[in-house]
């Protein structure tokens, strides 16, 4: 009996290895297969690893009062005090809706590419449309800290072109970067000049694909330039500009911190500070680490819930959506 | 195309080639630090050790590719044996580059920070000393640092005291805490035959004056009222970290609570500006643009630190040949009292890292700084470059080009460690104006300057209020906003009183609070005319 027990026991746990080491190979099979496509995505896996995922721990310091000498892990656990103090302070209110509304104003003016392509695209001396292209493309390259000194000379009240203009219309001179009133469409404004122009890249770049039979077509039925922009060109164009839209939504409240730190006075500030200048001014300036994390944190669960609710209407509208 | 496939061979070769190159360089001088390891053991060894430095914006310093390799770095080491290497910190970023420093655990061996535990370094500072990462020096002061005790004023060593009643750092220090000064456009003055001012209403008249003959700029406006703040000095309402009073009861409160004579202050400041007296751009101008207008002759009255008269007048002179800056006191108001924020007794400090081999040698080094050896040097420079002996008697070259004063002042303020930064003596006795300059210092600034109760470390309840925090020389961003709108006519000056409830309601309430205990505990230092 006991020896049939055994041998029972061992015949079982060898079809069991068995069946393992089948599994083992198919998958090794598999595995050999794709081995160079495996080997490929290793880079890929690797840098998310390191990159995204490993930081992604820090976060807890959110949960600890953070002591730089003793290190994360030594830290005391505080629990959702810094969350506390987040709400409690009147200011990250403002800070939040600053950022709000400067997201915004940016998503009113992301068609602005797509209409200057357009624009670009009628266009049909060569040339004239190369040179056009260099020139609004130029900003592009050049970084906050020269856009805002020139922007900063140009609406001076004494010196500045704008001014001049505007006391030449008969008007008193407006000082707008000391003036919360105007920060604002200031920071709109500036990003709409300074991206404008390589946003165009992409659209035309698709407009460029279009079937030239299908304007054929449509002249010969009668169309006139702006009916063929309507029914041949934004058609085409159409499906590029919900996917740029979509992956827009997904940076939402990334905005750049250097873009409107540039800008910032203590005259504008009120209207002007977003959670990424708040950040550094109290995370780096004043070494709140701790509590600094917890604003990060909350910032990714309102861009996390834009970005659903983006994604939801965007799939109930036009079909199109990131997942 | 073969052309340009040959170009890019060429260049390709000539790439790598220098490629190759740095490599063996690296090489070479790795090879020469060992040989000098070597024989560092073996013979007289020169002390190596790492200093943090922040470049205090110095051109001199902020431009050299290598300070490690600078003359008078060079020069400095063998006066005293050692083999620096110093670290600098940009000026602009220092409180953000402590952090990081300390955050990656590359401590140098000796780390300067700002006067004692408290401003610019922060509670990082703090937080290093309580982990035990400096050296306590009490006892290796006592024993290998005669002159640093002999010269060192007392106050200036308690400031280095930390809670636990441990000396942690060795202090550069100002025997004057009063180094702001006023200056004015002399040659103007005496062309308005008019008195050198003494209250805000003969001052604001000079200013008139001024604007009538033309000067761009009667009073010079920079952003934050940075180095413009003197009318606030005047009514004694500076809105700083280091000026707090005690209210009726007894209990600190900052002076811009004192709203009667704040309103008074922002009036002036009114009155100047609608009648074109100070830039109407005055919020925005940064300290480039202000040390422009001032040295291009746009501005006749100014404040600045009495320090740089010299090298500011000569810059001046060289665009307009007649100009003459004079040091004057300051407007005084309704109490017959004016001047600017006093400084701490302390500009620099030093301490140790506990992990350093040789503490005792990094203190005879800093001890050295307050010799006479040190004195010499750092004053007069390197013979045969900065002065020559004739007959036993020595001949400085005062220096004349822009590239010339930099040097001068890198020696004298940034390289000279330890030593009583009010003025460099020996400099200012060999020449007319600076016999005059001292002057200034003994007569005028030695008088004047505002007291006031400072909280070092600083208060901590505000941290996450940055718009509410009281800069060692700026105002709250929150009272800046309110003022900059007063001072334009956009809110009316008599809502002082609901500007500082706002302070309080939004936050201040806490940093009240906290004062009163520090105060009652005496943790808080006091700057006061000496």
């Amino acid at each position: 009996m006991k020896s049939t027990v055994v041998q029972q026991n061992l015949s079982t746990e060898q079809n069991i290895t068995i069946k393992e080491k089948s599994r083992i190979r198919q998958t090794l099979s598999i595995l050999n297969k794709y081995k160079t496509l495996y080997f490929i995505s290793i880079p890929g896996i690797l840098y998310f690893l390191i990159f995204k995922y490993v930081p992604l721990m820090g976060s807890v310091i959110a949960f600890k009062d953070y002591n730089i000498f003793a290190g994360i892990w030594d830290s005391a656990w505080v629990g959702l005090k810094h969350f506390q103090t987040l709400f409690e302070n009147p200011d990250s209110i403002r800070v939040l809706k600053n950022t709000l509304l400067l997201s915004f104003y940016d998503i009113l003016i992301f068609p602005a590419p797509l209409i200057l392509a357009l624009l670009l695209n009628e266009l049909r001396l060569v040339l004239y449309k190369r040179f056009i292209q260099t020139i609004v493309y130029m900003p592009h390259f050049l970084s906050w800290v020269i856009i805002s000194g020139l922007f900063i000379g140009i609406l001076s009240p004494t010196t500045g072109i704008v001014n001049k203009f505007i006391e030449w219309l008969g008007h008193e001179s407006i000082y707008f970067m000391g003036s919360e009133d105007f920060i604002r469409p200031i920071l709109v404004l500036t990003y709409l000049w300074q991206s404008v122009g390589w946003g165009t890249i992409i659209y035309l770049a698709a407009l460029a694909g279009v079937n030239p039979e299908l304007y054929e077509a449509a002249k010969v039925d009668g169309a006139n330039r702006l009916q063929q922009i309507l029914n041949v060109t934004l058609p085409a164009i159409l499906p590029t500009f919900s996917i740029l839209f979509l992956l827009h939504i997904g940076h939402f409240l990334d905005f750049g911190f250097e873009r409107v730190y540039v800008f910032l006075n203590p005259l504008n500030q009120a209207n002007g500070d977003i959670l990424d200048t708040y950040i550094y001014e109290v995370g780096l300036r004043n070494a709140q680490y701790s509590f600094t994390t917890a604003i990060g944190l909350f910032k990714s669960v309102v861009g996390l819930v834009l970005l659903v609710l983006a994604n939801f209407v965007s799939k109930r509208v036009s079909g199109n959506s990131l997942y | 195309m073969i052309e340009v496939k040959r170009l890019v061979k060429i260049f390709a070769v000539a790439l790598f080639s220098l490629i190759l190159l740095v490599g063996c360089q690296s090489e070479k001088t790795s090879e020469k630090a060992d040989k000098t390891k070597e024989t560092e053991e073996k013979s007289s060894e020169p002390l190596k050790f790492s200093i943090s430095m922040r470049t205090l914006a110095f051109t001199h310093v902020e431009n050299s590719p290598n300070i490690n390799e600078d003359e008078y770095v060079k020069v400095l080491e063998k006066l005293t044996n050692t083999d620096l290497d110093i670290r600098l910190m940009p000026h602009n970023e220092y409180s953000t580059k402590m952090d990081l420093m300390f955050a990656s655990g590359d401590i140098p061996d000796v780390v300067q920070t700002s006067a004692g535990y408290g401003e610019g370094s922060g509670q990082t500072l703090q937080q290093a000393v309580e982990a035990g990462v400096f050296l306590p020096l009490d006892d290796l002061i006592e024993k290998h640092g005669p002159n640093l005790k002999k010269y060192i004023p007392k106050a200036a060593w308690e400031k280095q005291r930390y809670k636990d009643g441990k000396i942690y750092s060795i202090p550069e220090f100002l025997s004057n805490p009063s180094r702001r000064a006023t200056y004015i456009r002399k040659d103007l003055l005496d062309k308005a035959g008019l008195e050198v001012p003494k209250t805000v209403e003969d001052t604001l008249n000079v200013l008139r004056k001024f604007k009538e003959m033309g000067v761009a700029q009667p009073f010079g406006g920079r952003a934050d009222f940075k180095y413009a703040d003197t009318f606030f000095g005047a009514y004694d309402v500076f809105p700083y970290s280091s000026m707090w009073e005690l209210d009726k009861d007894g209990k600190p409160v900052p002076k811009f609570f004192d709203s009667k004579n704040m309103e008074a202050a922002l009036k002036t400041y009114k009155t100047m500006y609608d009648e074109g007296l100070l830039h109407k751009e005055f919020l925005t101008i940064d300290s480039k643009q202000y040390k422009n207008e001032a040295i291009t002759g746009n501005i006749g009255m100014w404040s600045m630190n009495a320090n740089e008269l010299l090298q500011w007048e000569q810059q001046l002179k060289e665009n307009v040949p007649e100009a003459e800056i004079a040091v004057v006191p300051s407007p005084v108001g309704p109490d017959g009292k004016g001047g600017y924020y006093l400084y701490g007794d302390v500009t620099r400090a030093y301490a140790i890292n506990k992990e350093t081999e040789n503490p005792e040698r990094i203190i005879k080094f800093f001890d050295w700084m307050l010799s006479e050896e040190a004195a010499k040097y750092f004053t007069f420079g390197i013979e045969g470059r900065d002065y020559s002996m004739e007959n036993g008697k020595m001949n400085y070259k005062t220096p004349q080009s822009v590239d010339e004063v930099n040097i001068e002042r890198y020696r004298t303020a940034f390289l000279w460690m330890v030593q009583d930064t009010t003025y460099i003596k020996g400099l200012l006795e060999m020449t007319p104006e600076g016999q005059e300059l001292i002057e200034v210092y003994d007569t005028i600034l030695a008088k004047e300057g505002r007291d006031g109760i400072n909280f070092d470390p600083p208060l901590t309840a505000l941290d996450t209020l940055p718009d509410l925090q009281l800069g060692s020389d700026t105002p709250p961003k929150l009272l800046m906003g309110h003022m900059a709108k007063m001072i334009t006519g956009a809110e009316p000056i008599s809502d002082w009183p609901k500007v500082v409830e706002e302070w309080k309601e939004r936050g201040g309430n806490k940093i009240l609070e906290e004062a009163a205990d520090r105060y009652k505990k005496k943790e808080f230092t006091e700057s006061r005319r000496k």
